[in-house]
């Protein structure tokens, strides 16, 4: 026991020297009233190359939120600009989403911009990226006064979408934005936000060659774009061409490539009801319903066909097709080759449509 | 004052201990980076082939465990080879244990450094690691074996978790192609020695031997051990393989590590701070472990093995480690190009004593012409 005392008593007296002589090994402050910490960053293009960076302050505590914005040249400068204009440190331990305007994206390309975040191990991989069309900041500065979470409420969108088989929009993460960027034959994309009359609603999906914006698709081709990689599920797939609603609409994919490589057939089989449908023909007529769904047929083969000849086009890569020609028990495709070879390609777009026998419609059919 | 208990033998512990530690000296600091220095998908085969040929190594290691030497200690080995060769045997293994002891603990320190103290001086993570480590160490050789048992319920079930990213939407059976190898390069030949270094560590068993309650079972519980670190490795390797796929593998630093930081909970959101955490526990239990051998072989190479371990030698000891970690975290640690010859300096050492130190006990063995039947032990 006196042992043990005489230990203690020495390893006390070490303690107390270190701690007396200021030589504390733990130097960061993480009292959490001195910190404020950051939900977003949005990012923009300054003037003369420089950066314009925005977010909301104090993101939680109860005081009145301002929007906070800095012109830097490069992006954790930030931190020493918003730190000398507020009484709280900043930290980036609860960063939620990365707001990227589609100008810096599509001039200068975001690598430099997840780089920074990724060697940043406080900052989660599981942020969002998000694209944005318009002036972000001056949304947030008129809207802050009717919506005090704004913030909040736009990630909670983000979450809700980002489960499983929602099949509205695109959410991207920093990791799978970067998975994509970094392996062969496949090129990422990032959900659009478009800013009008201080409302902010989805647009659609960025393409992305490399880390540079090149496309943005939207309406028709954004949700054939979700049908064929993104979710494989549709709540709803309106056809105005048609007149016709699709709903639960759920697609499996199929891709063959011949030996030579020069043509690919892609083959989406859906399955579906109809929804609604305001057109002309006789849909309890089994006839009828069946030159219907070749009508969708070729209405989605046409559509799918332009959207795949823009992609190989533009030489991006999104729906990673390049990634059929991998196998087992062969050496793997150069990246340049297949590059080559896919704006070449003959792709072939083919679709098989199920939808579902309309019940009530049968049931006044028999009243006929 | 009373004397320093460190090498005393009051019980003997049976197979299920040996089984652990098998397992936890194998799962140390290369597991956590060796991910990224694998990068093809083929060396998948590479592990299991390379936890084939060390299982060779524990039938060797077992073998040895059944005879009477092995629980003899030193004076079974100044028996086989005679107490000049011992002394100098031993001072060659001091080298091979620092060099463990000093990548296992700096690349932790480095980790826990990025992840989660970013601001602190790294001297004084490794200066308090070693710490609880001498604390440890100081209930002696018996209580440290206990302390496997912590160690693994701490670390085992981490593996588990891994099993989220065999799942879509991350993980693309492509990921896994091409499963066998096409070309080979010299990256490949680095990366066989590094799986075999990484699979090192039982052989430091050999002269934990007197702590051992040794019987035809042996052979089966290292078995064990050893099976269960090649499927921890094969399991935590394709779970890399599906998050980052290959090219992306090795752009990352410190693979498993990042992976844990993609888990999400809503209560606590940094997973991978509380697995570092815990796995610490690990490290500790084998820095421990080597401390008291270093001391060991140390008294056998300055030939005092005849007086009782003493307060102030043990001490003097774990204070030259602290210091040439200190130093050699300054000096080499902290440059990567002299990292990297470290790394390689321990990736040769630890694949060459797992692959010599078994042979050589059997061979010596054989030559000296003792008989397996003669010597060996009664069971239990």
């Amino acid at each position: 026991m006196r042992l043990r005392k005489k230990m203690a008593k020495k390893l006390s007296i070490i303690f107390m020297a270190l701690w007396l002589t200021g030589c504390a090994p733990f130097t960061e402050n993480n009292i959490i009233e001195e910190l404020t910490p950051v939900t977003f960053l949005s990012l923009s293009k300054g003037d003369e190359g420089k950066i314009k960076i925005s977010t909301i302050l104090p993101s939680l505590s109860k005081e009145k939120k301002s929007v906070i914005t800095q012109e830097v040249s490069l992006i954790k400068e930030v931190l020493r600009s918003f730190n000398l204009n507020f009484y709280q440190e900043m930290k980036f331990g609860q960063m939620r989403m990365l707001i990227i305007n589609e100008d810096l994206g599509r001039n200068e390309g975001i690598m430099s911009i997840i780089n920074v975040l990724l060697t940043d191990p406080d900052i989660s991989l599981r942020i969002y990226l998000v694209i944005v069309k318009g002036n972000f900041e001056e949304y947030l500065e008129n809207q802050l006064d009717k919506q005090e979470n704004l913030d909040y409420s736009f990630y909670r969108m983000l979450k809700h979408y980002e489960e499983k088989n929602q099949g509205e929009l695109s959410v991207v993460n920093l990791h799978e934005f970067k998975k994509l960027l970094y392996t062969p034959y496949s090129d990422p994309f990032l959900p659009v936000f478009k800013i009008e009359n201080d409302a902010i609603s989805y647009e659609g999906t960025a393409l992305f060659q490399n880390d540079k914006l090149v496309e943005i698709i939207t309406t028709y081709d954004d949700r054939i774009f979700q049908l064929l990689h993104n979710d494989h599920y549709l709540a709803v797939l309106p056809i105005p061409e048609l007149q016709v609603v699709l709903g639960h609409v759920r697609s499996k994919t199929k891709v063959d490539i011949n030996k030579s490589l020069s043509t690919m057939t892609y083959t989406v089989n859906i399955d579906s009801r109809i929804e609604e449908y305001r057109g002309e023909k006789q849909l309890f007529d089994p006839q009828d319903l069946e030159d219907f769904k070749k009508d969708i047929q070729s209405n989605l083969e046409k559509q799918t066909q332009e959207l795949v000849k823009k992609m190989q086009e533009l030489n991006v890569d999104p729906l990673q097709l390049g990634i059929h020609t991998l196998k087992p028990f062969s050496k793997p495709m150069d990246e340049k080759k297949w590059i080559e070879l896919y704006k070449k390609m003959d792709i072939k777009i083919k679709y098989n449509i199920n939808i579902n026998p309309l019940t009530d419609a049968n049931s006044k059919r028999q009243n006929l | 004052m009373e004397a320093l208990q460190l090498f005393n033998k009051n019980e003997t512990y049976n197979g299920f201990y040996a089984m652990l530690m098998v397992n936890r000296l194998q799962m140390l600091y290369f597991f956590l980076i060796m991910p990224r220095f694998l990068i093809h998908s083929y060396m998948i085969w590479v592990i299991i082939a390379v936890g084939i040929l060390s299982q060779l190594n524990i039938l060797l290691l077992s073998k040895w465990f059944l005879t009477r030497f092995s629980s003899e200690g030193y004076n079974g080995f100044v028996q086989l080879f005679g107490k000049k060769l011992v002394r100098l045997l031993s001072f060659i293994g001091l080298f091979f244990i620092l060099l463990k002891l000093f990548v296992i603990l700096l690349g932790f320190s480095e980790m826990v450094q990025i992840f989660m103290f970013p601001a602190t001086d790294s001297n004084w993570l490794i200066f308090f690691i070693l710490l609880s480590c001498l604390y440890v160490a100081w209930k002696g050789v018996e209580k440290t074996i206990r302390f496997v048992v912590i160690s693994f319920l701490c670390t085992f079930w981490m593996f588990l978790f891994f099993a989220f990213f065999f799942f879509p939407p991350i993980a693309q059976l492509s990921d896994l192609y091409p499963i066998i190898p096409m070309e080979l390069s010299v990256d490949s030949w680095k990366g066989i020695f590094l799986i075999l270094s990484s699979f090192s560590g039982p052989e430091f068993l050999v002269f934990l031997g007197p702590w051992f309650k040794t019987n035809n079972k042996t052979f089966r519980y290292l078995s064990y051990g050893n099976a269960l670190t090649v499927i921890e490795y094969v399991f935590l390797y394709m779970a890399s393989l599906f998050y980052f796929g290959s090219n992306y593998l090795s752009k990352s630093q410190f693979p498993i590590v990042t992976m844990a930081r993609y888990f999400q909970n809503p209560v606590i959101e940094r997973i991978d701070m509380v697995m570092l955490s815990l796995e610490l526990f690990n490290i500790v239990f084998a820095v421990s472990i080597f401390l008291l051998l270093f001391y060991g072989a140390s008294k056998i190479a300055s030939g005092k093995m005849e007086r009782p371990p003493s307060r102030v030698g043990f001490l003097f000891s774990v204070f030259i480690i602290l210091i040439g970690m200190i130093l050699v975290n300054e000096w080499i640690w902290k440059s990567d190009e002299k990292q990297v010859i470290l790394l390689n300096l321990q990736i040769l050492a630890g694949s060459l004593s797992y692959l010599v130190v078994p042979i050589t006990m059997i061979v010596v063995m054989k030559i000296k012409g003792f008989n397996k039947h003669e010597t060996t032990k009664e069971d239990g």
